[in-house]
């Protein structure tokens, strides 16, 4: 790895963006530094808090939700680096802000002139390169694509700026990254969707991201109740779903399996032959195979 | 090269060049002192206001809810007053009623990063404690009968600069005396003392820490330890001391992230403190067995070969351990080795398991987690066992020799000497060295005493040793905080001994009331000092200021006297001393002026503007130029963020190779020490260090020859870590001259039938000696001290219920406490927590209606009885708090029932008590002391007996060795012992 002031200046870029979703202060900061269009407070809590919440364990964890082994395993990962979790261990800020640190800390540690930098001890700079590596492969590139995807669709104009922004930056770092395995979230999913599931298990599989391969957010889980005709009932996003599918099963199981191929195009078509996007594309195929099956049986039981 | 290529590239600009334009952004915005990333940054911080909005910060009012009532605060930095480890707080001071509403922690402060434990946040108790001292009061009736006239400053510093004035003219200097309680700021009382030519600084430190400090100075010539817990893989604390209760916030936010990493803490406490709740291995030895374990462990190390062998061969004094103790030997270092395996021998597992009563096995796995952890092996032994038994010193000087043994003395999550991660800028002016020598502190019976033999000055005054014709206490409550509190009554309330007596306090105590005059002072939000503490490898130096009077400045306006800002006529001690200074040398004749006046402006007063200003200029390296970043001078860079980390990350400062240009002329002895011709270079930083001796031809130690390398080395005699000590062996103890084990005045053998050990060294962490009185959170917190006692125990002294009213009786009194019956102590051991049992005269002022028992104190002959006749409970005052106190107790004054137990090396009281326990006598009530005073004297005159006096033992005719550590050192001939009569006779 070399330090270089490119290699800052990236990093750098990915903080601001990063912080970005942290507070609606740093939004207008850092926004206004990086040329994004104004984010209202609004516009913030709609997306991060109410819509799509920044953490990888909503979208790599075996729940869902926040906490528990999704949280687990990125806290693990600061650990091994020797460094102490912080309280939110996998919030996107924290992620993106640590991956700069560590390019900057390599970049140091190789003796990067540029900063005035000594050199580190020998092996220093190739293992924060390593551990960048690793944070990009395993904690950064397997959810973030697709979270991305899923903020831009929320309205916010400077928050889809924001989204195509940070894409950019996060496929131009995937150039420079060697890539690893696939990640260890997605070898160790758990099962996919199944039709069988009671009504209570499938709305909570269908808005498990790693379980179904698509994001359905609390607003687009709105649009697909006026879609399937049905009342969107206020509350958590499973509850809303399940209400809606006890209302008219056929309707919102085709809704979903619409959702479903989209966010299956949309993953294959975001990195063409990335593993990674393979997986999830193969993953919202599976369910919304499922869910047109589903969705065929119950018109079926009405007709 | 294609954007296919080069990432970041497309045609709307690069990537990096939009990361650059960011980067700019946030300079500009750190240039002006603000900040970028406004929210919690989430990497290694937690949320605090941004720094650019300390000016105008805005909360809304939670009494106004539902409403929202906004509150505009200035956020406004100072230290926090309430132990020593001078963490960083910020007041709240309301923009439109121009008070404190609150602390919290101050974010920009390197130590403490933002957190406090209690007793930060409850400085506010005791700004608005409707109980404190507001004005001067002078006695209007006989010492300690409760009588107070309020007078004004004038009255008070002309009547004792008139007095002071009076001695210097009349060579009577060692009647002057100033005695410290809580320090809270690095030298500038010293330097006061200096400019009056008076050896009379005085302070609490052999009540305290002294047996700890002296087992470090005989290793490193620096007498306190700086673990760097944070990167420890195992941390071994003797006692939690420290880490529960003096240093609680800093210690603890970086024991805990090391725990986090997975490092394994070993807490070695007689009883189940809060430390060692969370410890991996809590091990509750006999108390005074610590030594005994630490060298079982260290000879573990030794016969398995698992100590830094390159370490021990490069920085012990093994050459001149083994010429002197092994001559007829060669002087190898591995004939050292051979030498050192069975040094030991005596201190297997079974011999620590026989005296410590923890299993063998569990030592030696205890040992085995101790050797796996390399060099990165924290480790810390403060007051407690240190502090408790006779000989305690070992405690600390065998601990050293396990870090010592694993090479883990400066190391990353090794153990540092304090000076080098410690600032104290280098002042203004600086007085001489005091041409008198104060035999009430720094009696020749005690050679070899860590600090002053404050304990003792009551004996030594009905002795006859001398007498004090004015006496401060400064923060210090010597009635309650030492041993034999009666006999400081005794002393304090008789005029022919103490001749004027001031304290100086922000609040009333159990010694004020015996005083003359009681002047107040300012809380920690409420004066100015400088400190800095050992708390990572790096070096920061904290400011403390009057918030209000900093607050009102940054609003434009001009405060040129403390007093303007405090409340009532409460002032700072800088400007009082600066002011006493110049009333007791008006016209500069005695040359005490030239000390406290101004720099740029010669024959005006010195202002705490331009004395911080100077040392923020000329002695904080690389504080102007950050000030000058932000378009500010030192100072009110200093008034607006409150400390300053000097540097980060120093190291190893022994290996450090000593510059050409100090190296002059200079001669090697034969064990390596290398001393030179070149003066000392005057660094800014003047952190109090040991002072080796020159060589004989008046060369100065500058550093030691390791493998042929001038290397910085050790502020000791040899430069080196020294485990033997040559002082120690010539000073008349060549049998402590190696790290050892002696046994305890409270060990199993030296108790009688039913006695058991009372360990009365521990406390709270929320609790602040003399002034927790006055905080009424921390009143309501904890407001009483059981006595911690094994359900066996408790049977066997016919305790049934916790609760019950019991007896200790120690040997020259007993006290009334209540039983507490636990599984959390060792059977045969008792302990009560001090800080607790604060009482007040029935006459006398209120003092602290939260936390202060109303007594009745009767004197008979040598007899003294305080009989408890109210405990506390609601009353109406200003804060419509103290109406809703709902606990009665505020527990025992134990420290009174014990003598003084001078250590005869350190000096060091030795705390620990052989005592009987029983239950209480009908008639007892909680809190009840009797005390018989000429048992006391008894007692002192056992212990002195124990001593062996530099005239006796001296090798060179001085009365302590020079390169020691000594506060307020006075110059060189006053070291050498008085002439015997008959000699100059003839």
């Amino acid at each position: 790895m070399t330090g270089s002031e490119p290699d800052r200046a990236g990093g750098e870029l990915l903080r601001a963006l990063g912080a970005i979703a942290d507070s609606p202060a740093d939004a207008r900061t850092a926004g206004r530094a990086l040329g994004l269009p104004e984010i209202s407070a609004a516009e913030h809590t709609e997306v991060f808090v109410l819509n799509c919440p920044p953490h990888a364990s909503v979208y790599l964890g075996p729940e869902g939700g926040l906490g528990g082994e999704g949280t687990d395993r990125v806290a693990g990962f600061w650990r091994v680096i020797g460094l102490v979790p912080p309280r939110e261990p996998d919030h996107l800020t924290t992620l993106l802000s640590l991956y700069a640190a560590l390019g900057e800390a390599a970049s140091d540690a190789a003796g990067d002139t540029a900063a005035g930098a000594a050199a580190g001890p020998p092996g220093l700079a190739d293992r924060l390169g390593r551990a960048r590596e690793v944070l990009f492969n395993e904690h950064l590139w397997p959810w973030l694509p697709g979270y991305l995807d899923a903020v831009a669709e929320l309205g916010s104009p400077g928050l889809a700026a924001w989204a195509a922004l940070t894409t950019r930056a996060l496929v131009a770092e995937r150039a420079v990254t060697k890539a690893g395995p696939l990640p260890l979230a997605l070898r160790a999913a758990p099962e996919p969707v199944s039709a069988d599931a009671p009504l209570a298990d499938l709305a909570a599989a269908l808005t498990t991201p790693i379980r179904s391969g698509l994001i359905v957010t609390r607003q687009r889980l709105r649009d697909g109740a006026g879609a399937a005709g049905t009342g969107y009932r206020i509350g958590e996003r499973r509850f809303a779903l399940r209400s809606m599918l006890e209302q008219d099963p056929g309707p919102t199981l085709g809704w979903l399996a619409g959702q479903a191929l989209d966010w299956s195009r949309r993953h294959a078509e975001r990195a063409p032959g990335d593993p990674a996007g393979t997986w999830w594309s193969e993953r919202a195929a599976h369910t919304a195979r499922m869910l047109l099956a589903a969705a065929e049986r119950a018109s079926a039981a009405v007709g | 090269m294609s954007d296919s290529t080069q990432p970041g590239r497309d045609a709307a600009g690069t990537l990096a060049d939009l990361g650059k334009r960011v980067s700019a952004a946030r300079d500009a915005t750190l240039a002006r002192g603000e900040t970028f990333y406004q929210g919690p940054s989430r990497v290694h911080l937690a949320a605090f206001p941004p720094k650019e909005r300390w000016d105008d910060w805005v909360e809304l009012s939670s009494k106004a809810w539902p409403k929202r009532a906004e509150r505009h605060y200035m956020l406004v930095p100072t230290t926090c007053f309430n132990c020593e480890s001078a963490c960083g707080l910020l007041a709240y001071v309301d923009r439109e009623t121009g008070t404190v509403r609150k602390f919290e922690g101050n974010p920009e402060h390197p130590g403490s990063r933002g957190r406090n434990c209690a007793k930060g946040p409850a400085t506010i108790n005791q700004v608005t404690d409707p109980d404190r001292i507001l004005y001067p009061m002078r006695r209007s009736g006989p010492r300690g009968a409760g009588g107070w006239e309020r007078i004004t400053w004038d009255e008070a510093l002309d009547a004792l600069a008139g007095r002071i004035r009076t001695a210097l003219a009349e060579q009577r200097h060692n009647e002057i005396m100033v005695h410290l309680g809580r320090p809270g700021e690095d030298g500038y009382t010293e330097r006061v003392l200096a400019s009056w030519g008076v050896d009379g600084h005085n302070s609490h430190t052999n009540v305290c820490s002294s047996g700890g400090r002296t087992g470090f100075q005989f290793w490193l010539g620096i007498d306190r330890p700086s673990p760097d817990h944070a990167n420890a893989k195992v941390i071994y604390l003797i006692s939690s001391h420290l880490e529960a209760g003096h240093y609680f916030n800093p210690h603890a936010q970086r024991i805990t992230e090391a725990r986090a990493r997975g490092a394994k803490v070993i807490v070695l406490d007689t009883r189940l403190s809060n430390t060692a709740t969370h410890a991996d291995y809590w091990l509750s030895p006999q108390p005074g067995s610590e030594a005994a374990i630490n060298l079982a462990i260290a000879r573990h190390l030794i016969t398995t070969g698992r100590y830094d062998r390159d370490f021990v061969r490069r920085w012990w004094n093994w050459a001149e351990y083994m010429h002197a103790c092994h001559p007829d030997r060669p002087g190898t270092f591995e004939e050292f080795e051979r030498v050192l395996a069975g040094l030991y021998d005596e201190y297997t597992f079974e011999f620590a398991a026989a005296e410590s009563g923890i299993d063998a096995a569990t030592l030696a796995e205890v040992a085995d987690v101790v050797a796996g952890a390399g060099t990165r092996f924290s480790s810390h032994s403060w007051r407690s066992a240190a502090a408790g038994n006779l000989g305690g010193w070992q405690v600390s000087r065998t601990l050293f020799l396990i870090s010592a043994l694993l090479g883990a003395v400066a190391t990353e999550g090794g153990t540092f000497p304090n000076a080098w991660n410690k600032f104290v800028p280098r002042p203004i002016h600086t007085p001489p060295h005091p041409a008198v020598w104060q035999e009430l502190s720094w009696p020749t019976e005690y050679p070899l005493a860590q600090n002053e033999l404050s304990f003792l000055l009551p004996h030594f005054l009905k002795d006859g040793r001398g007498k004090l014709d004015t006496y401060f206490i400064r923060v210090y409550n010597p009635v309650w905080t030492n041993p034999d509190g009666a006999s400081w009554i005794e002393v304090l309330t008789d005029e022919t001994k103490v001749g004027c007596y001031v304290a100086l306090t922000p609040t009333w105590n159990e010694s004020a009331y015996f005083a003359d005059y009681v002047l107040p002072m300012g809380l920690g939000s409420e004066r100015h000092d400088t400190h800095s503490y050992e708390q990572y490898d790096g070096q920061w130096v904290g400011f403390r200021q009057p918030v209000l009077r900093a607050a009102r400045e940054r609003a434009g306006e001009t405060i040129t006297d403390t007093r303007q800002v405090n409340p009532g006529e409460v002032w700072e001690e800088n400007e009082f001393w600066i002011e006493l200074s110049w009333r007791i040398d008006p016209d500069g004749s005695l040359g005490i002026r030239q000390y406290h006046e101004s720099r740029a402006h010669p024959g005006e007063k010195l202002t705490v503007d331009e004395y911080y200003g100077w040392m923020f200029e000329n002695s904080v390296p690389g504080l102007p130029e950050r000030a000058a970043s932000e378009g500010l001078t030192p100072l009110e860079w200093m008034r607006r963020y409150g400390a300053f980390e000097v540097s980060r990350g120093d190291g190893a400062v022994h290996e450090r190779e000593v510059p050409d240009e100090e190296l002059s002329d200079i001669a090697v002895n034969e064990f390596g020490r290398v001393y030179t011709a070149a003066p000392a270079p005057a660094g800014p930083n003047i952190v109090p260090v040991a002072s080796p001796g020159p060589d004989e031809q008046g060369r100065r130690a500058v550093g030691v020859s390791v493998d042929g390398v001038i290397r910085r080395g050790f502020p000791t005699p040899s430069g080196r870590l020294e485990f033997w000590s040559a002082t120690l062996a010539d000073w008349g103890w060549p049998e402590h001259a190696l790290p050892g084990y002696i046994r305890s005045h409270v060990h199993p053998d030296n108790l009688a039938e039913g006695q058991v050990v009372l360990l009365s060294t521990f406390r709270l962490p929320t609790q602040i000696h003399t002034r927790s009185a006055n905080s009424k959170w921390l009143d309501e917190i904890a407001h009483t001290n059981p006595v911690w006692m094994h359900p066996a125990d408790a049977a066997r002294f016919g305790v049934a219920r916790t609760g019950d009213l019991v007896r200790v009786e120690t040997e020259i009194g007993y006290f009334v406490a209540k039983a507490w019956i636990t599984q959390g102590i060792r059977p045969g051991v008792v302990a009560c927590s001090h800080h607790m049992g604060r009482w007040r005269l029935a006459d006398g002022p209120r003092g602290s209606g939260g936390a202060m028992a109303t007594v009745a104190l009767s004197h008979s002959g040598d007899t003294w009885q305080m009989a408890r006749k109210a405990g506390v409970g609601p009353y109406q005052s200003e804060d419509p708090d103290t109406a809703r106190i709902w606990w009665s107790e505020t527990g025992v004054h134990q420290n009174i029932t014990f003598p003084v137990h001078p250590d005869p090396i350190s000096g060091m009281h030795c705390w620990h008590q052989a005592v009987r326990v029983r239950p209480a006598e009908p008639g007892d009530r909680h809190g009840d002391i009797s005390v018989d005073t000429a048992k006391s004297r008894q007692a002192y005159r056992n212990w002195l007996e124990l001593a062996r006096p530099a005239g006796q033992t001296t090798p060179d005719g001085t009365r302590r060795p020079r390169w020691l550590l000594r506060p307020l050192r006075p110059q060189a001939d006053t070291y050498l012992l008085p002439v015997p009569q008959e000699s100059t006779a003839s």
